[in-house]
């Protein structure tokens, strides 16, 4: 079996407010191998992208990992220090945020910004460094990417500042590409493009993703292996196929009958009751158990260990056998 | 750019020609016709009228304004004082170095001191370096720079002889000796900006580190400086805009700094041409305080649009 | 009950800065009645003595006791910056709310350009070559007569309304937009209405916080016109010209006629900043970066 190219153990992140710490992410497992395709789905406060940015370290301030291990080829990223991560950051491991319009600085013109992550990790000219961008910006399909460069971000539509993210996450050759949500804040239509060029890059580059997202078909598009999060948790991991044939956790099972058909009847659309529960005020036993279709007494008691069938798992005590 | 810079000099042009006629008006509105000062108080009606027949006072104020607004457009040539007879122009040239040198030293003092503690207390916030910095500021904000002056001039002058209690020597005078009679007058000039814009940086620097850009940037690995100066690119628009203003408003209280130390600057003249009821050389004062404070704020824009181009979009 | 006070005030800062304030206005409503000695009282034989168990704060070169200077200045300081507030906040909020509301007008981009003209020379200048213009001495006005200070308070009360109004444009502008005024409007509410009970709470919040720094530029603009003799006239007392005099004795050690009344000033300084950061704390929980921000 080929190592894990990244590879996360128990990991859990808190925020700190005044002297209480409330964990956001609380005990989550995950591993990713060479070039494959790892979608993390969740709902909004399941803490999938704390996850991500915890891997790079990138958390925002008063958060703080605070136990768990963090391995990226071998190497414990937690305890890097702050040159190392910094080479790695843009370097092996490039990540496209949510939002381009605001993830890309106003001030500068793309061109430059794209030089500038070029020219942190290869000390080359910066007119090499400018035919790179230029060279990148046409790889991901922008056109007439010379005078492209003088673009200022607000001058270019949303999916082109996602594609130029996709430029500056890939700009120094990364064997991982953390995509967190990057279709969220896009059209329906540019949503489409833009799934199809971060495949086309990850084949073409061999480069493994972690695709973070709410929308579970976009991540049956795109990902090998799925890992669906609830509350902090890792709830199930299953390859693709698999989850959407034989869902092990009702969360799952729901979630997969949440997203419309075609093909399916004319009727109410189905929903889960409730809420996501707020990570302060965790019921005791599964975080799940109180929106759940099978809950028994047991499960608000105690929370279900993860149970393991083969390649799949799924933290449940009614996981279908 | 050369559309928005059109834009702004018209309409600064405009302000210079409002302010100017509304001085102008104001003082030919004052029933004292500066004839009773010239002449004294038992002149006669007949002495009087020649005397504003002489120096054009009798014509429409509206002849009047454009001849004296020709005047400076086409020769640079503010008019002739009533009083003293003496020209305007070179009242104001006489004086103006010295309070321009003042305003440019107190002027950049406040701005690299600024910077250097804004950004200090941002990216160490909530430690005793941010709030050492926000001390000061708040207290530099507080205190009137002429009773700081006092204060200094007491402790260090009168008492240490440290710096010199007044007076300007010009470089011609050594070079010690000018640098010596700067140094109090300049400092509690600038501090009060001083503490305002670093207030400022500090605040605008913490906004943007928290903006999502800035993540951006880290996580493609730039360098910690090069995030810094990322960061101050965008941080340092509103700052220049106020650090503009705030050029123009220490013109304004050099006025009262130089009253302090004795300086004889372009404020010193203000003073006494109010004293005289020199009113031509009050105009030729306001209008050039106007004109700097106008020049200022046209170059905060500038170098705010060479910062962060996206302005430009957004003003225009 | 304490906390909710503080709470009002925009936290502890702002809740000293309320208490001084406070004491501030007491001092100012409560002259003829705190002050131990008449200020204007002159007493040769007295002249430039020390802070003692009588004269607190000592004696100036007249003899006259500098507390009870002191007391009367800040009455005097309080005055003009109050009142020029006052005139800048009726003129600037109503002449904003106007503009805001019917932009697109005429009268919008007169009364902008006009402002923004006005408020291309810095405050002092024009203060000081307006009074200079006009003279200093008393004014007429009704059969009353008042000091020197009442030009100085008038002009500033005028400077002040393009920045106030200003304030109330762009927020009034933002609101005019707003849907429920158009839905007040359907409703068949006539606009003055609709201006004063809808749009003007909305704006008053960013005019306060700016008031209170406008208080507190006023009192150190009435400071300085004063010290160089065109506020306040002697033997009046003002903290400025209190200033000016102590300006004679810098060499002759008589600290106490300069420490004192720069002290009130920044102290009055202080306290109304740390109310105005305050109040803008409690009104505006989203913060907008105005000059005077920590």
């Amino acid at each position: 079996m080929t190592e894990d190219l990244l590879r996360i153990d128990g990991l859990h992140v808190g925020f700190r407010t005044g002297d209480r710490t409330r964990h956001v992410v609380r005990g989550v497992d995950l591993r990713i191998r060479p070039g494959e395709v790892l979608g993390l789905v969740g709902e909004s406060g399941s803490g999938k992208s704390i996850t991500a940015l915890a891997v790079m370290r990138l958390l925002p301030p008063g958060a703080a990992i605070t136990s768990g291990r963090v391995t990226f080829r071998g190497r414990n990223l937690i305890e890097a220090s702050n040159h190392e991560i910094n080479l790695l950051r843009g370097g092996e491991i490039g990540m496209i945020f949510q939002d381009p319009l605001t993830a890309l600085n106003p001030a500068l013109p793309i061109g430059r910004q794209l030089g500038d992550a070029i020219r942190a990790h290869q000390t080359i000219s910066w007119r090499t460094a400018k035919s790179r961008a230029e060279e990148l910006l046409a790889l991901v399909g922008i056109p007439f990417p010379a005078e492209r460069l003088r673009a200022y971000p607000h001058e270019l539509s949303g999916g082109m500042r996602q594609r130029v993210m996709i430029a500056l996450a890939v700009s120094s050759n990364p064997s991982l590409l953390i995509a967190d949500e990057p279709t969220t804040a896009l059209d329906v239509t540019v949503q489409a493009q833009v799934m199809e060029l971060i495949d086309r890059v990850r084949r073409e580059f061999g480069i493994a993703v972690l695709f973070i997202s709410h929308n579970l078909e976009l991540v049956a598009e795109i990902a090998d292996r799925v890992t669906v999060m609830y509350a902090g948790r890792v709830v199930e991991s299953a390859g693709v196929e698999a989850l959407f044939e034989t869902p092990n956790h009702p969360y799952t099972r729901q979630l997969i009958r949440c997203v419309p058909r075609l093909d399916g009847g004319r009727g109410a659309m189905p929903t889960i009751p409730g809420l996501p529960p707020r990570v302060e005020l965790l019921p005791p036993g599964c975080p799940f158990a109180p929106r759940c279709e099978i809950a028994e007494a047991r499960c608000t008691m105690e929370e279900p260990p993860m149970r393991w069938r083969g390649e799949q798992m799924a933290a449940c005590f009614l996981a279908a056998s | 750019m050369a559309g928005l810079l059109l834009r702004r000099a018209g309409f600064s042009v405009l302000s210079l020609l409002l302010v100017s006629a509304c001085l102008f008006m104001l003082t030919r509105a004052i029933p004292d016709s500066p004839a009773w000062i010239v002449l004294g108080q038992d002149a006669t009606e007949k002495q009087v009228m020649q005397f504003e027949h002489d120096h054009g006072l009798d014509r429409p104020v509206a002849v009047q304004y454009a001849s004296w607004l020709s005047g400076v457009v086409l020769r640079g040539d503010l008019g002739r004082s009533f009083i003293t007879g003496r020209d305007v122009t070179g009242e104001i040239s006489k004086t103006l170095p010295v309070t321009l040198e003042l305003v440019v030293v107190a002027f950049a003092f406040a701005c690299v001191l600024s910077l250097a503690a804004g950004t200090a207390a941002a990216l160490a916030r909530d430690t005793i370096v941010d709030y050492g910095v926000r001390l000061v500021a708040v207290l530099g904000v507080s205190v009137p720079g002429f009773w700081l002056a006092l204060i200094l001039i007491m402790a260090f002058a009168v008492d240490r002889e440290w710096f010199p209690p007044g007076g300007f020597v010009p470089l011609s005078g050594g070079l010690a000796e000018h640098i010596d009679s700067i140094v109090l007058p300049t400092f509690c000039l600038g501090i009060f900006y001083m503490a305002v814009l670093s207030r400022m940086t500090r605040s605008s620097l913490l906004d943007v580190l928290g903006q999502d850009y800035m993540r951006t940037a880290r996580a493609t690995g730039l360098a910690h400086w090069r995030v810094l100066i990322y960061a101050l690119r965008n941080a340092l628009v509103p700052v220049v805009t106020i650090a503009g203003m705030s050029f123009g408003y220490m013109f304004g209280w050099a006025l009262i700094i130089e009253a302090v130390f004795n300086i004889n600057g372009l404020s010193r003249a203000l003073l006494t041409a109010i004293q005289q009821r020199d009113f031509a050389l009050v105009q030729g004062v306001v209008m050039i305080f106007t004109f700097v404070f106008i020049l200022a704020n046209l170059a905060a824009d500038i170098t705010n649009a060479w910062l962060n181009p996206r302005m430009l979009a957004a003003s225009a | 009950m304490i906390r909710g006070v503080i709470a009002a005030c925009g936290g502890p800062g702002g809740f000293v800065g309320a208490c001084l304030m406070v004491l501030l206005i007491g001092d100012a409503l409560g002259a003829p009645w705190i002050a131990p000695f008449d200020p204007l009282n002159v007493d040769m034989l007295n002249a430039l003595s020390p802070p003692d168990a009588t004269h607190l704060f000592g004696t100036d070169q007249s003899g006259r006791d500098v507390l009870s200077r002191v007391i009367w200045g800040g009455r005097a300081s309080l005055e003009v910056s109050v009142v020029a507030v006052v005139i800048g906040s009726c003129g600037g909020v109503a002449l904003g709310l106007i503009a805001g509301f019917f932009s697109g007008g005429w009268f919008e981009q007169f009364l902008m350009r006009t402002l923004d003209a006005m408020a291309s020379i810095p405050l002092l200048i024009w203060a000081v070559a307006l009074v200079g213009i006009l003279g200093v001495g008393p004014v007429h006005i009704a059969g009353f007569t008042f000091g020197n200070e009442v030009k100085l308070l008038a002009l500033l009360g005028l400077l002040y309304i393009p920045t106030l109004a200003r304030i109330t444009y762009t927020t009034a502008l933002g609101e005019a937009g707003a849907n429920y005024v158009a839905a007040r409007r359907l409703q068949g509410v006539s606009v003055p209405r609709i201006m004063l009970s809808d749009v003007l709470p909305n704006c008053l919040s960013p005019v306060i916080v700016q008031a209170t720094l406008l208080l507190a530029i006023g009192i150190v603009i009435e400071a300085s016109v004063s010290f160089v003799g065109l506020g306040v006239q002697p033997p009046q007392p003002s903290w400025g010209n209190m200033l000016a005099d102590a300006r004679n004795y810098l060499f002759s050690g008589e600290w106490w006629l300069s420490v004192f009344p720069g002290a009130c000033i920044s102290l009055s300084v202080v306290a109304i900043n740390l109310l105005g950061d305050g109040l803008r704390d409690a009104l505006d929980p989203r913060h907008s970066t105005s000059a005077l921000t920590a």
